[in-house]
């Protein structure tokens, strides 16, 4: 009878997760394994084909670790620009807590289209950067800027440096100021508190944060395709030209999974390393 | 051990003031106790010592050396705060070894120190724990032995014992009271709670508004209020507003609505004609009608196990009068109220004040 009622209650929730995850994933999977066809997405029967063919060539295999590389690269670049805002805002007075807060957040009000549009008329060979470093007589020849990896990894670092503030403000602010003044009282100057203080108890912000904007950065499309003008190969462009272009589905769901699989590993790996045994 | 001197303190914020000229001596191995309402400015006192907060005007002397424009780092003070403040991040070992770690002490004698230290709030079984799975009481103890362990100039607490339940707290007073005077480091204690001041202290500092009300011993404090705010806010207290009959040098004599004369000693230096006189609710015992200073009807009783507290009416307006329990008298009774004369306290300034029903 309770149990029954429980059933119930649950089975909603069930049937959402089941319907919009799983079912999803199991079709993913079952698809990597079907076999290749002419003419048509697959044919019939399995095979491993999808896998054997991302793997044995270098055009498509070596797309995993760049990519791993850029959501890496990534991840270090919003650290590097987000913990001194994250810092910056929890530390202001109240009043101005909001507006900061605010200005963090505006770039997503904006799309992700239009952002990344927007570094390409700063980026671009005859965009405004190279434009007014020409005129000013700096250089001869247009920076390269764009269709390269630092260019994308700028635009992935500005598109998604939000999800590094955000859980890094979290941490930052749920942490008790009388610690730091504590600290400070045993004889600790600003610099060491930080250090020893301040950073070590915003890890699980530091952890959420760059797992956040790895996954979102290797799962990105639009960023690395206007700005790296699909010369920077990522995993994730290669499996839309499969699935879309190429209309070759076990291929596709072979290369999607192949990434999910070791975007896990690395995030599993990431989590391990900065484990936090004390929360 | 330290001697600690605050000169005209004064702190603001803004507009607001928070201290508005806050002057303190504590001796040597003293223990003074803060007391007041809450906003008061107890924590921005002890915050303007430690260093944290900036002082607007005035000095700060350790041993009379001017510290107010030195960093909290390099005061030598050992803090206790309401929230514990402890490391989450690090073991108990690790937190009571940090303030260590920063005098760059060799670690032979970190472990040394912080073993005793340990050994000292009976911890050494969790040196290994993190802050997270230790009890209230437990943080309350790392907290404690993480500011003595590096043996500072003096101890600053918080309200360290407001967030522990009734009998933990009185169990830490007992245990934070008697390690002071065994370390023999002068402390400063911040509270609500007069209780905790009276029992724990070696003087009081009442405050109220950012100002100092009365610094005495906790029974100075208690018996001879500098004030009627003090002597509200410090226990409970009657006041009776009474007309001056004759006034002597060291004695006054003031008449009772019932006809009666009550003879205090001490009262205002120039003549008037009102008192206002503070008496506890123990220094009035209940009588037959008729036979005491003034009569009244029991209007409340409330058993508290030890005691009996009754509201009495009478013409001075309800009085408190506390009693043992073997004298027991129903509501509605009759009674007859007697003074303690010798602890009746002419309240200083009284004279000035208006009359208002007592409580
Ligand atoms: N950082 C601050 N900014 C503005 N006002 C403050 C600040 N800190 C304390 N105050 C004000 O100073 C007064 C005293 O505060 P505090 O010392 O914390 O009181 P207490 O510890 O006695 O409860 C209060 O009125 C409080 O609002
Ligand atoms: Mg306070």
């Amino acid at each position: 009878m309770k149990r029954a009622r429980i059933l119930m209650l649950i089975a909603p929730v069930a049937a959402l997760i089941f319907l919009f995850i799983v079912l999803p994933y199991v079709t993913v999977l079952m698809m990597s394994f079907r076999a290749p066809a002419e003419g048509q997405p697959y044919g019939a029967g399995f095979s491993v084909e999808g896998y054997r063919q991302f793997f044995s060539q270098s055009y498509y295999a070596l797309s995993l670790p760049q990519t791993m590389g850029l959501g890496i690269v990534t991840s270090l670049v919003c650290l590097l620009l987000g913990y001194p805002v994250a810092l910056h805002i929890a530390t202001a007075p109240k009043r101005w807590r909001g507006l900061l807060y605010g200005i963090v957040l505006s770039p997503l009000l904006v799309g992700i289209v239009v952002r990344s549009y927007g570094w390409t008329i700063l980026l671009g060979n005859a965009g405004v950067i190279n434009t007014t470093l020409r005129n000013l007589g700096l250089i001869e020849r247009p920076l390269p800027l764009m269709y390269n990896e630092f260019g994308v990894v700028l635009a992935l670092a500005h598109v998604f440096l939000p999800f590094m503030v955000l859980p890094l403000l979290a941490s930052l602010q749920t942490a008790d100021p009388a610690v730091r003044q504590a600290a400070r009282s045993l004889g600790a100057g600003r610099f060491t508190v930080f250090r020893r203080v301040t950073l070590p108890m915003s890890m699980p912000g530091i952890q959420s944060g760059c797992i956040l904007v790895f996954v979102l950065a290797i799962s990105s499309y639009v960023t690395p395709a206007l700005v790296g003008g699909m010369r920077v190969k990522t995993t994730t462009l290669l499996v839309v030209d499969a699935l879309i272009d190429q209309f070759q589905w076990p291929f596709g769901s072979a290369m999607a999974l192949t990434l999910a699989v070791s975007a896990g590993i690395v995030v599993l790996i990431f989590a391990r390393l900065t484990r936090i045994r004390w929360s | 051990m330290t001697e600690v001197s605050l000169l005209s303190l004064v702190k603001s914020y803004g507009k607001s003031t928070a201290l508005k000229g806050i002057s303190l001596d504590v001796g040597h191995g003293e223990f003074v106790s803060l007391l007041g309402p809450s906003g008061c400015g107890k924590s921005t006192t002890l915050k303007c010592i430690a260093g944290f907060e900036d002082v607007t005007d005035g000095k700060i002397l350790f041993d009379s050396k001017d510290i107010s424009r030195k960093l909290p780092e390099d005061r030598d003070i050992g803090m206790v705060f309401q929230s514990y403040a402890l490391f989450p991040h690090m073991t108990v070992a690790r937190n009571l070894a940090f303030g260590l770690e920063m005098r760059r002490m060799a670690r032979s004698e970190i472990a040394d120190r912080v073993a005793r230290a340990m050994d000292m709030v009976q911890l050494t079984p969790y040196a290994d724990r993190y802050p997270k799975a230790l009890s209230g009481g437990q943080q309350q103890r790392v907290a404690l032995a993480r500011a003595l362990v590096i043996e500072p100039a003096i101890l600053l607490l918080d309200e360290p014992l407001a967030n522990l339940d009734a009998k933990l707290r009185d169990e830490m007073r007992g245990f934070i009271r008697d390690l002071q005077k065994r370390v023999g480091i002068t402390t400063i204690y911040v509270t609500h709670d007069q209780n905790e001041a009276m029992t724990m202290s070696d003087r009081v500092v009442v405050m109220f508004d950012g100002e100092i009300a009365q610094a005495a011993p906790p029974e100075d404090v208690y018996d001879r209020p500098a004030s009627e705010r003090v002597a509200r806010f410090v226990g409970n207290a009657n006041i009776l507003d009474l007309a001056v009959a004759d006034q002597a040098d060291a004695e006054t004599s003031l008449s009772l609505p019932g006809g009666g004369r009550l003879a205090v000693t001490g009262g205002a230096d120039a003549p008037v004609s009102r008192l206002r006189v503070m008496a506890r609710p123990e220094q009035i015992a209940l009588t037959g009608p008729g036979e005491g200073h003034i009569d009244g009807r029991i209007a409340k009783r409330y058993f508290s196990g030890g005691h009996v507290e009754y509201h009495v009416d009478t013409d001075c307006g309800t009085l408190n009068v506390l009693c043992p329990t073997t004298q027991n008298v129903a509501e509605g009774a009759n009674v007859g109220l007697s003074f303690d004369t010798r602890r009746l306290w002419p309240l200083p300034g009284a004279a000035h004040v208006t009359a208002e029903p007592a409580a």
